[in-house]
């Protein structure tokens, strides 16, 4: 029956992305970026809120308009990424097999609860520190980093940093304790010593907000994604990734999820490996001379200086080669850097898809194991990613990858096929497709963790412990678990077609801020501090949800109809008055134009989603007000109603968690 | 002995206050630090971006080799701890465990 299934979804994804292939021959410009928020950076959207600082400065409408009356375009045919349909379509339904042969070996094996949400605790350290890696190295990591790396230079390298160093906290004081305290999800922890039903409660609200949030902004990405690379329909496409990402979840469980991470990150390692190795080998392995080549390219000098910095007139003593390697061309506004770096550091800590990865090995001696693994692989994976960057920036040069998106996103997929041989080449078909696929498997992969880490809050935590007081036989259970995965796929899928013109960028920004602000700091008090309770929980993860909530409502990363209009109204009169002085305007400027007006029109009488003409809050990473909030909240909730049986408890967690001792019974299995 | 004395009885234990000890003071402590050498970082490049200008070897800046230390401080972290906490905690770890015994 199972098998059966599969198979039907390998068929139906599989046409769905061939009939959509071919079908969509339409032109790419009608698939070219519309909203100007969203589009500024569709794939680099879908990181940690690294990306929300830049997306609306990467690309401002104004400013297209702006480049286009500058800088003749070469030709005149839009530039765009061309993958040799044949090829790629073969190499995406590979990946599409070897994977559903995958879900289909888990699901023999999935028989009780701890199987499903963990994979019975059966997978070793190393295993684990791969899919572990997987889960960051998203296409946000993968496309939207090199892309920024290559058209703002180090500011983009330092986006690398917070993923990387975000491991540190989870190594040293979060991945053992929660191995040794912890069973299924964050409610488990949690719950430990306070009031059960209540904790759970909030405990999954917040899983459930948090993963809701990512995976809303990995969908839409995705969608995005396909749509560029290979002309597919935004709506075909997450329902296609969407069906796959279900079938994943729904028969395999942690165990499917996890393979299908383990192997997808191995791919894209080895494609960061060759083609970091082909750059190194063209730069003959001499780092001076290669960035002595990147900051005297003529190409790269005056992509600063034009596009960047926007001096039209080279000013005296600048050296805008070496600025490339300086930091400021993206990144404005240190505090903002700052709260962002907290948020990193601590968030990454709180994301319940991650937290769920230490229960599915067996101790803590494999948690602390698979974090080294995963970090040594991120790093490694980073910096690869910055040569690529950079290699990028030097070899096709900053206005050919920006010529086919304003985001830099296509830097990666460029480079690939540049290397491979060119376009048209076999070579270059062959790599270019090669990285499509590992691009598609990686959105897939990171989308099912989300899925199961957000049903496993409502199947655990709600159903089995609140509404069923925790007595459910096994194969209730599994069956509950499988049922809620298919409502919150299916839900990601609607919602995902909802927010194809969200800002993405804010979606990930609350990710990421609710869980610095809101399950950080309850985890840490719930494990390291004996007085904390019942009280201090719950006040800890609304307070920390809700300012994280509120404050991104109002900061720059949402979506002002004022502003957008004010830019309009820009384009429209620079425009009418080069018209008006007697100058004929170019297609492109007569289009331009057009979208400016209706776009003023459009947005002239617009608010923001809360009512606002302009953020009230300065910063787009809400990070450095609301974490303290969030520990302020947790500290004086507890403090305000003690609870004696939690803190005599208090001894249990703190045994367990430094020892194992009791560690949640490979009883299961 | 109640389920609750037990735990208490293990919290006790020499052993185990000798573990929690040595635990925290180093996990707490270079977590702590390794903190403040990342948030330099924006910190420095944001403030005193003059600093990152500073060209070391050839065009290659100090903010560049910053950003790599970042890379080696974490690996370094990693290291050091994974050599403590399996030379130390574990050997303490299995040292009460097997007292309890």
């Amino acid at each position: 029956m199972k098998k059966r299934i599969a198979a039907l979804t390998v068929a139906l994804s599989l046409s769905m992305f061939g009939a959509a292939a071919v079908s969509a021959q339409a032109p790419a410009t009608a698939a070219a970026p519309q909203a100007t928020a969203t589009a500024a950076a569709p794939v680099q959207a879908a990181a940690p809120p690294a990306q929300a600082t830049g997306a609306t400065q990467a690309a401002p409408a104004p400013n297209a308009a702006a480049k286009v009356a500058a800088a003749p375009a070469k030709g005149g045919a839009p530039a765009k990424i061309t993958p040799n349909r044949g090829i790629t379509i073969g190499m995406f339904a590979l990946i599409i097999a070897v994977t559903m042969g995958v879900v289909v070996w888990a699901a023999k094996k999935t028989q009780t609860a701890s199987d499903f949400y963990t994979a019975g605790g059966g997978i070793t350290g190393f295993q684990n520190g791969w899919a572990i890696a997987g889960d960051y190295m998203s296409a946000a990591s993968f496309l939207g980093m090199s892309g920024l790396i290559s058209l703002y230079g180090i500011d983009g390298f330092m986006y690398a940093v917070g993923p990387m160093f975000s491991f540190i906290a989870i190594l040293l004081v979060i991945a053992e304790p929660c191995r040794n305290a912890g069973k299924y999800t964050l409610g488990d922890i949690l719950s430990f010593r306070s009031s059960p039903k209540v904790v759970r409660g909030v405990a999954a609200l917040s899983t459930v907000t948090v993963s809701i949030f990512y995976l809303i902004a990995q969908m839409v990405g995705a969608g995005k994604l396909m749509q560029m690379l290979l002309n597919i329909p935004y709506r075909v496409s997450v329902i296609g990734v969407g069906a796959l990402m279900v079938a994943y979840v729904v028969f395999g469980g942690m165990k499917a999820t996890t393979w299908v991470q383990i192997i997808k990150a191995s791919l894209l390692m080895g494609a960061t490996t060759v083609l970091c190795l082909l750059v190194a080998i063209k730069a003959g392995f001499n780092p001076v001379g290669f960035f002595t080549d990147v900051v005297s390219n003529s190409a790269i000098q005056e992509h600063v200086r034009m596009n960047v910095l926007k001096d039209v007139i080279a000013k005296p003593g600048v050296d805008y080669g070496q600025r490339f390697l300086e930091p400021g061309l993206f990144l404005k506004n240190p505090l903002d850097q700052i709260s962002l770096g907290l948020a990193w550091a601590l968030g990454a800590a709180g994301l319940p898809h991650i937290l769920m990865r230490f229960f599915t090995v067996p101790s803590a001696k494999d948690a602390r194991k698979s974090i080294i693994v995963a970090l040594f692989l991120n790093s490694s994976f980073f910096f690869m990613i910055s040569v690529i960057g950079f290699g990028a920036a030097l070899y096709l040069t900053p206005q050919a990858i920006s010529a086919v998106d304003k985001g830099g996103n296509m830097a990666t997929l460029l480079l690939a096929q540049h290397m491979g041989g060119g376009p048209g080449s076999l070579g270059g078909d062959i790599f270019l497709a090669f990285i499509c696929a590992v691009a598609f498997a990686t959105i897939l992969a990171v989308v099912s963790g989300l899925v199961l880490a957000a049903s496993a809050a409502i199947a655990h935590d709600v159903y089995v412990n609140i509404i069923k007081d925790g007595k459910a036989d096994q194969q209730l259970q599994v069956k509950v678990a499988r049922i809620t995965s298919l409502f919150v796929g299916t839900s990601a899928i609607v919602m995902g077609l909802m927010a194809e013109k969200e800002n993405v960028v804010a979606l990930v920004a609350l990710a990421f801020a609710v869980a610095a602000s809101g399950n950080f700091p309850v985890i840490m008090f719930s494990l390291f501090w004996r007085k904390f309770n019942t009280a201090g929980i719950v006040s800890g993860l609304v307070v920390g949800t809700i300012s994280a909530l509120a404050l991104v409502m109002v900061s720059p990363v949402m979506t002002y109809p004022k502003k957008i209009a004010a830019d309009a109204k820009k384009v429209v009169e620079t425009l009418e008055k080069k018209q008006a002085g007697g100058a004929v305007l170019a297609e492109k400027e007569v289009q331009a134009l057009e979208k400016s007006r209706a776009e003023y029109v459009k947005n002239k009488d617009g608010k923001s989603m809360v009512g606002l003409d302009a953020p009230i809050f300065p910063l787009k990473n809400p990070g450095i007000v609301s974490i303290p909030l969030g520990f302020m909240a947790a500290f004086f909730g507890c403090l305000l109603f003690r609870e004696r049986r939690a803190e005599e408890m208090f001894d249990e967690i703190d045994v367990r968690q430094n020892t194992g001792i009791g560690i949640a019974k490979a009883a299961d299995h | 002995m109640s389920e609750k004395q037990q735990w208490e009885a293990i919290a006790n234990h020499s052993k185990f206050i000798e573990l929690k000890r040595k635990k925290r003071n180093f996990l707490f402590s270079w977590w702590i630090i390794s903190t403040i050498y990342y948030l330099l970082l924006p910190v420095i490049s944001g403030y005193f971006p003059e600093a990152f200008r500073v060209k070391v070897i050839g065009p290659i800046n100090f903010g560049y080799l910053f950003i790599l230390s970042q890379f080696v401080m974490a690996i370094g972290v990693a290291i050091y701890y994974a050599h403590v906490a399996n030379k130390t905690f574990d050997r303490l770890t299995k040292q009460l465990l097997e007292a309890l015994q």
